[in-house]
């Protein structure tokens, strides 16, 4: 890892492209301002890796049997409208 | 009269399946981008998000508004700007529910994927108050009907 010395104010520059800038050290918070192209996804770390484990979990087979939501029955669900909607046949 | 009320039926029973892409990926997942959004009536109110080039991985997602009504997602304004949402109704959002076992399902708030229904380009956005959702949100699987 590489370990480097910042003053308050001061900032550092990744890939040309995003800035890291510290902004005020209070205690042992530092406040640390991230300019980045919108294509850069910036996380807290512990957020990160909470919606990543999920998402793991979360991953399944199309046949998965569905749970059954008696609440939910006959409940609208929302359809896109994008122009690349398409109809399928369904597979056995 | 006979063919066309079957073929009506045929395709009342097909999936509507529609092309969405996350730039970014989902977490965890970031290099998978093209997905297939996959709705059959019969399945209500889940739908598939499918890895289109991989029948086989796929997510089950749901209605968030369905699941918690008075959800209120806060989406950073980075994300609104990434996403290009001009209006409110641009913005189709869907959470991810994991399905522990047939009787128990959870659905994470905290980290919807928010689609522009006019694009479908979408994002796994981080809400700017994720702090007061939970990722292990129970879905109410086997209750007496509301």
């Amino acid at each position: 890892m590489l370990i480097l010395s910042r003053k308050s104010g001061e900032c550092l520059v990744i890939d040309g492209r995003i800035t890291v800038k510290i902004v005020r050290v209070e205690g042992d918070v530092v406040k640390i301002g991230i300019e980045a192209p919108s294509d850069v996804p910036v996380h807290r770390q512990e957020v990160y890796e909470e919606i990543q484990r999920s998402n793991q979990q979360a991953l399944t087979r199309q046949n998965s049997p569905l749970p059954r939501l008696p609440r939910f029955a006959g409940a609208p669900v929302k359809t896109p409208l994008a122009a690349t909607a398409t109809q399928t046949t369904s597979k056995p | 009269m006979n063919s066309v009320s079957t073929f009506e039926t045929e395709i009342l029973a097909a999936p509507v399946v529609t092309e969405a892409r996350l730039p970014m990926g989902l977490l965890g997942f970031e290099r998978i981008k093209d997905y297939l959004l996959i709705a059959n009536a019969s399945e209500e109110p889940f739908q598939w998000l499918q890895v289109k080039d991989n029948a086989a991985l796929a997510f089950v997602v749901i209605d968030p508004f369905l699941v918690l009504p008075d959800y209120q997602p806060d989406i950073p304004q980075a994300d609104v700007e990434f996403l290009g949402l001009q209006d409110p109704h641009d913005a189709l959002l869907f959470s991810i529910v994991t399905v522990h076992n047939p009787k128990q399902a959870t659905v994470n708030l905290k980290g919807p994927v928010i689609f522009n229904r006019r694009t479908m380009v979408g994002k796994q956005v981080v809400l700017a108050n994720a702090n007061i959702y939970s990722i292990q949100h129970p879905l109410a699987v086997g209750e007496a009907n509301a």
